[in-house]
């Protein structure tokens, strides 16, 4: 037996107690673990998104078309190290709800800009560019809707009709796209500008955004200020930000995801902490003549605090692990649409919550024990 | 061994003041307490409920401070000495025994004697040799896995005397020691602080509330009203 172990026997001493804290303590590491991984993960938050890569949309609203002649010049800012235009294609596939987000690009262009960040890789873009039928899908999305390489797929889009008037879209898939790490959005399909452009009935010529990587060390703020001052008098205004602000700016659109999570779990803990706070007083109570007679075999304050704060860290311990542990697999076995992503950072956090929880709530009753008297084990009973 | 007041005292009180405030007041336990005892003996405290018999016990066990006076065991002074200083030398220097056992009931009888030396550096196995030595000489060989709850009430005072001995300290104070006990455990608890005062050397202060039990002892103090009287007598 050890301290630790004494710690590990007074937490046990009332099983059903610990198991109920323990549990308390889980689901509050559970919602933790979901809720970071969320805000951490591609759908749920910026943070994957590049600070350096710079989206070029039209002022009057992010679906409203820019004329494609625009790349020339912006390709001509000398700050910038490469351009290339997009359009968007929003569809599903099979039912609404299934839904599909279709970006197309010029296959070269893309590779330029954006080719590190989504990890495409020259052979990929080979078998990309054989036909213009040909798609590249992410590997989040190919996982979630089963799909394999060569296979057709249809994506119906919900505005962008065909010159037949149909409004689904044949594609082949070439290959998968990885991204560059585990926060990378790959929960989309990128497909040609030329084929979309060709077939459809409205808006030919135009883009719904150009991608402008910047040459190294130029600050990007300045770059999209400037890219906006060259449209600022045309038909068509620009609005350039970052791709993380423009996924900040999205997501504000219904709320501050950040905000509400750090609330909710915020919440959660607050209410964990004085839960167990309460019950770690009232266990500690019930125990004052013990610590009298630990005092009295020689344990000195410093040991008995340990001692506590032992018990309390156990708690925080098993049911934070459970938790993350509950996270993870959730994580692992849910929709890769969710895009849920635990980094080490996460459970890095993780591991500092718990250590500062379980200090926190053993700090009270372990004070209380202090000022318990060893006299305490000779009066008893 | 018998009293011999030409041996260097190993206890030592003097003029010791010690009372308890209740409110505004203070309820005087003892206003001049003194008190000698040489090392290696046994001696028995005996007087009414309330006569501050636990109180002097726990001021040589270094839990309680006198108001004022002073208070020496070995060479510590311990009437100057802090909390935690005092806390320190408690387990290092004394084994206490209570009436109601104390064992810690989430632990095994090897666990709670193994306690104390928790406060030592020493490794598990060293620990372990140890406890099984000292509930070898309590009687309780092989026990070690049983819990307290389990034990007759004989049973667990013989552990918590092992946990008292089991650093092998020179001083042993026992707060009625058989005063839950029947008369057979009793008498085994009491030839057991015997033969630990006898063989092994050790200083016993008991306090007791039974004749027959002080007839263990060496001498008996009567305590009463804040002072001592004395019965001297040969060792049995
Ligand atoms: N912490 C305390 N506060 C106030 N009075 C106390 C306290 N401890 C003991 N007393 C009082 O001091 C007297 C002596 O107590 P104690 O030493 O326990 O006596 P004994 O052990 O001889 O029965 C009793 O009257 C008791 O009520
Ligand atoms: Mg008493």
């Amino acid at each position: 037996m050890n301290f630790f172990g004494m710690a590990r026997k007074n937490a046990l001493r009332k099983p059903l107690r610990t198991a109920l804290l323990i549990i308390c303590v889980t689901v509050a590491f559970l919602i933790y673990g979901l809720t970071a991984s969320f805000v951490n993960g591609s759908q749920g938050g910026a943070s994957g998104a590049s600070e350096n890569i710079l989206g070029v949309m039209s002022a009057a609203g992010r679906t409203q078309p820019l004329p494609i002649s625009y790349i020339n010049r912006i390709k001509a800012e000398p700050d910038v190290l490469a351009v290339g235009y997009m359009t968007r294609l929003r569809g599903f596939a099979t039912v609404e709800k299934n839904i599909i987000p279709v970006s197309a690009f010029d296959p070269r262009q893309l590779m330029d800009v954006n080719g590190k960040e989504l990890g495409l890789t020259s052979q990929l873009m080979e078998r990309f560019s054989e036909n213009r039928g040909k798609v590249l899908v992410g590997r989040a999305l190919a996982e979630a809707q089963g799909w394999k390489i060569g296979q057709r797929i249809t994506v119906t889009s919900f505005d962008v009709q065909k010159q037949d008037g149909s409004r689904d879209w044949p594609f082949d898939i070439a290959g998968i796209f990885e991204g560059e790490n585990a926060s990378t959005d790959t929960y989309f399909v990128i497909a040609q500008y030329d084929y979309v452009n060709a077939m459809r009935s409205r808006h030919k010529d135009t883009v719904d955004a150009f991608v402008v990587r910047p040459q190294q060390h130029v600050a990007a703020g300045e770059l999209a200020a400037r890219i906006d001052q060259q449209f600022a008098n045309s038909a068509a205004p620009t609005r350039t930000q970052s791709e993380k602000q423009f996924l900040e700016a999205f997501l504000r659109q219904y709320a501050d995801i950040g905000l509400i999570v750090n609330l909710v779990v915020g919440a959660a803990f607050i209410t964990l902490l004085m839960i167990i706070v309460n019950t770690m007083v009232f266990a500690v109570r019930e125990r004052n003549f013990e610590i009298g007679v630990l005092k009295t075999l020689g344990f000195s304050d410093f040991r008995i605090m340990i001692l506590i704060l032992g018990e309390t860290l156990f708690i925080f311990a098993v049911g934070g692990g459970i938790g993350l542990a509950g996270a993870m697999a959730f994580a692992a076995f849910s929709s890769p649409a969710l895009g849920l992503v635990l980094s080490m950072e996460l459970f890095f956090n993780a591991m500092i919550m718990i250590i500062a929880l379980g200090i926190a709530t053993g700090a009270l009753p372990a004070r209380n024990a202090l000022k318990t008297p060893a006299v305490t084990a000779l009066r008893a009973r | 061994m018998t009293y011999d007041s030409t041996q260097s005292p190993y206890i030592v009180l003097n003029a010791i003041r010690k009372g308890y405030r209740i409110g505004s007041e203070t309820v005087p336990i003892f206003s001049n307490l003194d008190l000698e005892i040489p090392r290696g003996d046994f001696v028995a405290i005996m007087g009414p409920s309330g006569s501050g018999k636990s109180t002097l016990l726990s001021m040589l066990a270094g839990i309680d401070r006198p108001d004022s006076g002073s208070l020496c065991i070995g060479t510590c002074l311990l009437h100057q000495m802090g909390e935690a200083a005092r806390t320190a030398w408690r387990a290092g220097n004394m084994g206490i025994v209570f009436q109601f056992y104390n064992l810690l009931p989430m632990l095994n009888a090897a666990e709670n004697v193994e306690l104390p030396l928790l406060l030592r550096p020493l490794s598990s196995k060293e620990r372990r040799v140890r406890v099984e030595k000292v509930l070898d000489l309590v009687g309780l060989a092989g026990r070690g896995n049983q819990h307290p709850k389990l034990m007759s009430g004989g049973q667990q005072q013989r552990v918590g005397i092992a946990r008292a001995i089991v650093t092998d300290p020179p001083l042993l104070l026992c707060d009625e020691p058989t005063g839950d006990l029947d008369r057979k455990s009793a008498e085994d608890i009491l030839g057991m602080l015997r033969v630990l005062n006898k063989e092994m050397g050790k200083t016993i202060v008991m306090v007791t509330h039974d004749p027959q039990a002080a007839q263990y002892a060496s001498r008996t103090l009567h305590l009463d009203k804040g002072i001592f009287t004395e019965e001297r007598r040969a060792a049995r």
